[in-house]
């Protein structure tokens, strides 16, 4: 299911991106003067550069390969399209795992230098807590960028989000049924990865969210898998 | 890799291979059409046609990385898709592209991995063959700052790092220079040597003329004539003063010889067969006036059959 030399390679091209190193020392930067400890640090300031740095890891995780044509090559080995898109994937996601785990040690190392009293468990909890948020996200970029070219894959998710959001806060509002807000807000849980950063403090409420982008992530690799299977026969066929 | 060539199977075969493309407008354009050919260990086989005759196409469909319309490849008797397959096989294609931000190294110890080297080992082997098609320095550095042939080298050590029974190379001289040309002819010598089948695409006609041991003529997609090219496509020449009275002393001592007029042709294997040649002529009587080693005209055949021309 994956290939772990694609995978390493996958992250050393991601570490080796300009882009990626200067939005990881942002995400550093802000996690390590963000808060009182890594727990408030990726809860506060460092979210925003954390979904950026998973939007620009995300971004052209099946398509640099393909547009290049060096995924031709590659699949020509030995190896299987399953094992070559989950290699990307758990690449992309190393090198994203990577730099949040600087950003946590920063984020510690700041909260130490402040002389904070955060709890240790939360503390742990919360980089593991992070990278499996930000996985399931990046799995649902691959999963886009399976049929999408170059970046378009980052452009389509977030513009699916806005659309997402604008509907939710407009068609109630447009249809006069203010009850629709809490059954969109329901609905919105299920169509995305959820914010499992709970589990840290209160595991009975955060374990659900974690359960679900575990296989959040699993079910959008399948897709990505489906999908660039599809994309590939129809390249051959063309 | 995995194991020799099977005696008597053809390392590629395709039988009456389609395929058509579609362009905007809707019009089909034939790229290959009935396209049969096999190439067996230890054989070099050229492809040889004008742009567009379907000679990429063809090694595609080869390789599967395109479905034909009709017909089937196969490699070592089996399908193209299966991984064993894969193992054995090595392909450089035309202009090769990489990630940008590794380094060719890096790249090479990915293949190797993929072939199924150990990291070690792999590491081992990745830095013998960027040694060995000359890119021993370059690889150290990202992929994104290669020159046209540096790539083309890269994806030349690519192909051959698993030691593959069969090899497809398509023009793997465009961008090289001419010591990388001469060092790719001897490569593709030695390959032959180890058993090793190899289909080139190359509009170096006289690169195919000395290494390939048959040629194949395409156009428009179809298939017009094969070529064996005799004796690595080299004839020795001998212009003699006596020619009128050797006929039958000549006929004699070396049989696969022709005489016509002042002129004696003899195909010959390889450069090292020349002198002993001479040394039987000079033996059977003759007065050399003139030797030379020619070629088999490819070039010749090539615009009689391919362009029309007389």
């Amino acid at each position: 299911m994956i290939s772990w030399p694609v995978a390493r390679a996958a992250a050393l091209e991601k570490l080796r991106s300009p882009a990626v190193l200067a939005v990881g020392f942002c995400l550093l930067a802000a996690i390590f003067f963000g808060g009182s400890g890594p727990r408030q640090a990726f809860s506060g300031p460092g979210i925003a550069f954390l979904v950026l740095l998973t939007l620009i890891v995300g971004a052209g995780i099946l398509s640099d390969e393909l547009d290049s044509g060096h995924a031709q090559l590659v699949l020509l080995r030995p190896l299987t399209r399953a094992a070559w898109v989950g290699g990307r994937l758990v690449g992309a996601g190393s090198a994203l795992a990577a730099i949040v785990a600087a950003a946590w040690v920063a984020g510690l190392a700041g909260a130490v230098l402040r002389g904070s009293q955060e709890p240790w468990v939360p503390a742990l909890a919360i980089l593991p807590l992070a990278v499996l948020w930000a996985f399931a996200w990046l799995s649902v970029l691959a999963a886009i960028g399976a049929v999408l070219p170059g970046w378009t894959n980052v452009a389509a998710a977030v513009l699916a989000v806005l659309a997402w959001a604008m509907l939710q806060g407009s068609l109630p509002v447009v249809l006069k049924r203010p009850e629709l807000v809490e059954t969109f807000a329901k609905v919105g849980k299920y169509l995305g990865p959820q914010d499992p950063l709970e589990l840290a403090t209160r595991p009975r409420e955060g374990l659900g969210p974690a359960v679900y982008d575990l296989c959040w992530i699993f079910s959008a690799w399948l897709v990505a898998v489906v999908l660039f299977n599809r994309r590939e026969l129809a390249r051959r066929r063309s | 890799m995995t194991g020799g060539p099977l005696a008597g199977t053809p390392a590629l075969e395709v039988a009456g291979l389609k395929k058509t493309y579609r362009a905007r407008g809707g019009a089909a354009i034939v790229a290959v059409d009935d396209l049969t050919f096999a190439v067996r260990p230890g054989e070099i086989v050229g492809l040889l046609g004008p742009n567009g005759a379907g000679k990429t196409t063809a090694m595609q469909l080869a390789l599967a990385l395109l479905e034909p319309d009709a017909g089937e490849a196969r490699l070592f008797g089996g399908d193209p898709e299966l991984l064993d397959a894969r193992r054995r096989v090595g392909y450089a294609p035309d202009a090769p592209l990489f990630p940008r931000k590794l380094t060719g190294l890096q790249i090479l110890v990915l293949h190797a991995e993929l072939l199924g080297f150990a990291r070690r080992d792999a590491r081992q082997r990745a830095a013998r063959f960027a040694e060995r098609v000359g890119l021993a320095e370059p690889a150290q550095r990202s992929a994104g700052t290669y020159s046209r042939g540096q790539a083309q080298r890269l994806g030349l050590a690519l192909a051959l790092l698993g030691d593959p029974d069969l090899l497809l190379l398509d023009e793997p001289t465009a961008g090289l220079d001419p010591a990388g040309v001469a060092a790719m002819r001897e490569l593709l010598v030695s390959l032959r040597a180890r058993g090793a089948a190899v289909l080139l695409n190359s509009h170096l006609l006289s690169e195919v003329e000395r290494v390939c041991d048959r040629v194949l003529f395409l156009k428009q997609g179809r298939l017009l004539r094969t070529h064996e090219v005799h004796a690595g496509g080299r004839t020795l020449e001998v212009r003699l003063a006596n020619a009128a009275g050797l006929a039958g002393s000549l006929g004699r001592t070396i049989p696969e010889g022709t005489l016509e007029g002042d002129r004696f042709r003899v195909p010959v294997q390889s450069e090292e067969q020349v002198p002993a040649l001479i040394r039987r002529l000079v033996e059977a009587g003759a007065a050399i006036v003139e030797a030379r080693l020619a070629g088999a005209e490819l070039e010749q055949l090539y615009l009689q059959i391919v362009e029309g021309r007389a």
